[in-house]
């Protein structure tokens, strides 16, 4: 009986049905409140999924997001790019390691807006602007996961590959490589949705697509159901990507564990 | 492969080993006995050409062993840990190894496979470290370091992680590899049993900075119970000169 009462609990969690009820208590908050304040303030919670309808009918949703995506991959991607080559260098050279070390002290403590600014002076009003923000804001990030993690690698397992006469390059392969790719997978998970927030702020000044365009546009003609529709969007796009792409390679790393 | 260890002494901020001397023809099973700190791990690695010596010289068969130096001779090495990669199966951890003497893909899988079944692991081969028990991961590691067929396998305290009943049952397969293959084996222990049953030259090492204090021939049987007792009685000496030093 305690094996039956078990299996519903872990039914019932994998189902997320404690946080559907959550869920539900809050959509009933939402509805009480948005019908005392007015759907300017906050628009009720069947008008935001009429509009959810209506972008997908038109088609709007996916040239919105696919733009957003679009520079997220460019800047995000040139990001893990410059990271992996910062890993290697700082592996391969006690020296670098030290100036990759400060560097990326020095850009995680770089405020957002810093970029946003330096990046419309010198792009001016163009894709690259929100490219190059995505750029800087995820760099840091990935960066220092790679570098620690190829600091830690195990120095003992290092000097078996010395005993046998292995050579750098198989060291490197066999050893360096398995040992920091989790580092890397999770300091892309933690990138990529910051990828997602920084570039969508980026999105406000200076172009004319993407969902923080879209976003800012929709408060100006006083659309606030869209606003929040393109929240929701957005939120969708992070789990998605987090559930479809993270989670199937963080399990397949873990497959001899 | 004939080892000579010529008076090695190693200083780190103290003297550790003041100079060690002594001689294994090919095919020894040599057994480095002492106090523990007295110096064995360090011997061992001064050998294996991980660390270099103080003074003196190490020889395999009259060539000088060089710390760091990429010279010909197989070492086959064995560490208190098994230092298997756990992304790889054991066939593959095996296989590895044998990458840098330039075998063939499929030669390396047959030498790896034969070796897995010569360390009792037939069957295990697709396993991660993970997956398989603390002295199958030990047997593992010690199947590694016979597929280089090395001139010279060292073993540190090898079975130091195992229970009682594991440690017997791999002393028993590594005399019976030995035996088999007939390798020079300098072996560090801190078991005077284990060293007893397993090894034919014991070197007893003094307390730090530590010295030769008896090299015995281990090919008697019926002296065994009273070779226990004398080694027993040689090692409690040197434990207390040891800690008596160290608290003075």
């Amino acid at each position: 009986m305690s094996a039956s009462t078990g299996r519903a609990r872990s039914w019932a969690a994998r189902l997320h049905l404690p946080t559907l009820a959550a869920l539900l208590v809050v959509l009933g908050a939402w509805a009480v409140l948005s019908w005392r304040y007015g759907a300017y303030v906050l628009p009720s919670p069947l008008a935001v999924v009429a509009g959810l309808g209506e972008i997908v009918r038109t088609g709007e949703v996916w040239t919105h997001t696919g733009a957003s995506l679009y520079r997220i991959l460019v800047g995000f991607g040139a990001a893990v790019a410059l990271a992996l080559a910062m890993g290697l260098a700082a592996f391969l050279s006690r020296l670098a390691r030290g100036v990759v070390h400060d560097a990326l002290a020095v850009l995680n403590s770089t405020s957002v807006f810093v970029w946003i600014v330096i990046s419309i002076i010198w792009f001016g009003l163009s894709n690259w602007a929100p490219i190059f923000t995505t750029l800087m804001i995820t760099l840091p990030v990935v960066a220092s996961n790679i570098v620690e993690g190829v600091e830690n690698v195990d120095r003992r397992l290092l000097e078996m590959g010395d005993v046998y006469r292995l050579s750098g390059h198989q060291k490197f392969a066999a050893i360096v490589v398995p040992s920091t790719l989790p580092y890397l997978v999770a300091g892309m998970k933690i990138g990529f949705g910051l990828a997602l927030k920084v570039s969508v702020v980026a999105e406000i000044f200076g172009v004319t697509s993407g969902i923080g365009y879209i976003m800012n546009y929709s408060r100006e003609i006083l659309a606030t159901q869209m606003v929040f529709v393109w929240a929701l969007v957005m939120i969708l796009v992070m789990m998605l990507v987090d559930k479809l792409v993270f989670d199937a390679v963080s399990r397949r790393l873990a497959r001899w564990r | 492969m004939k080892l000579l260890v010529a008076g090695v002494g190693k200083d780190y901020l103290i003297p550790v080993i003041d100079s060690v001397s002594f001689h294994a023809e090919a095919g020894e099973f040599v057994c480095l006995l002492g106090p523990n700190g007295c110096g064995k791990t360090t011997l061992l690695r001064i050998v294996g050409g991980l660390e270099p010596a103080t003074r003196g010289a190490v020889l395999l068969d009259d060539q000088p062993v060089v710390a760091g130096d990429a010279h010909t001779r197989r070492v086959g090495v064995v560490f208190q840990e098994d230092r298997l990669l756990p992304w790889m199966t054991l066939e593959q951890n095996v296989a590895l190894v044998l990458r840098p003497l330039g075998l063939p893909a499929a030669d390396r899988r047959a030498v790896a496979r034969r070796h897995l079944r010569l360390a009792g692991l037939a069957g295990f081969e697709d396993y991660h470290p993970g997956r398989v028990s603390g002295g199958m991961r030990q047997r593992a590691a010690i199947a590694r370091a016979l597929a280089i067929e090395p001139d010279v396998l060292l073993m540190d305290e090898p079975f130091g992680a195992l229970d009682a009943q594991n440690r017997r049952i791999m002393q028993n397969e590594v005399r019976r590899i030995w035996q088999e293959t007939g390798r020079t084996i300098l072996f560090v222990t801190h078991s005077i049993e284990e060293a007893v049953a397993v090894g034919t030259v014991l070197v007893m090492l003094s307390a730090r900075p530590s010295r030769v204090r008896a090299l015995i021939r281990n090919d008697v049987r019926a002296a065994r119970a009273a070779l226990i007792e004398d080694l027993n009685t040689m090692i409690m000496e040197e434990v207390e000169r040891q800690q008596g030093g160290a608290s003075a």
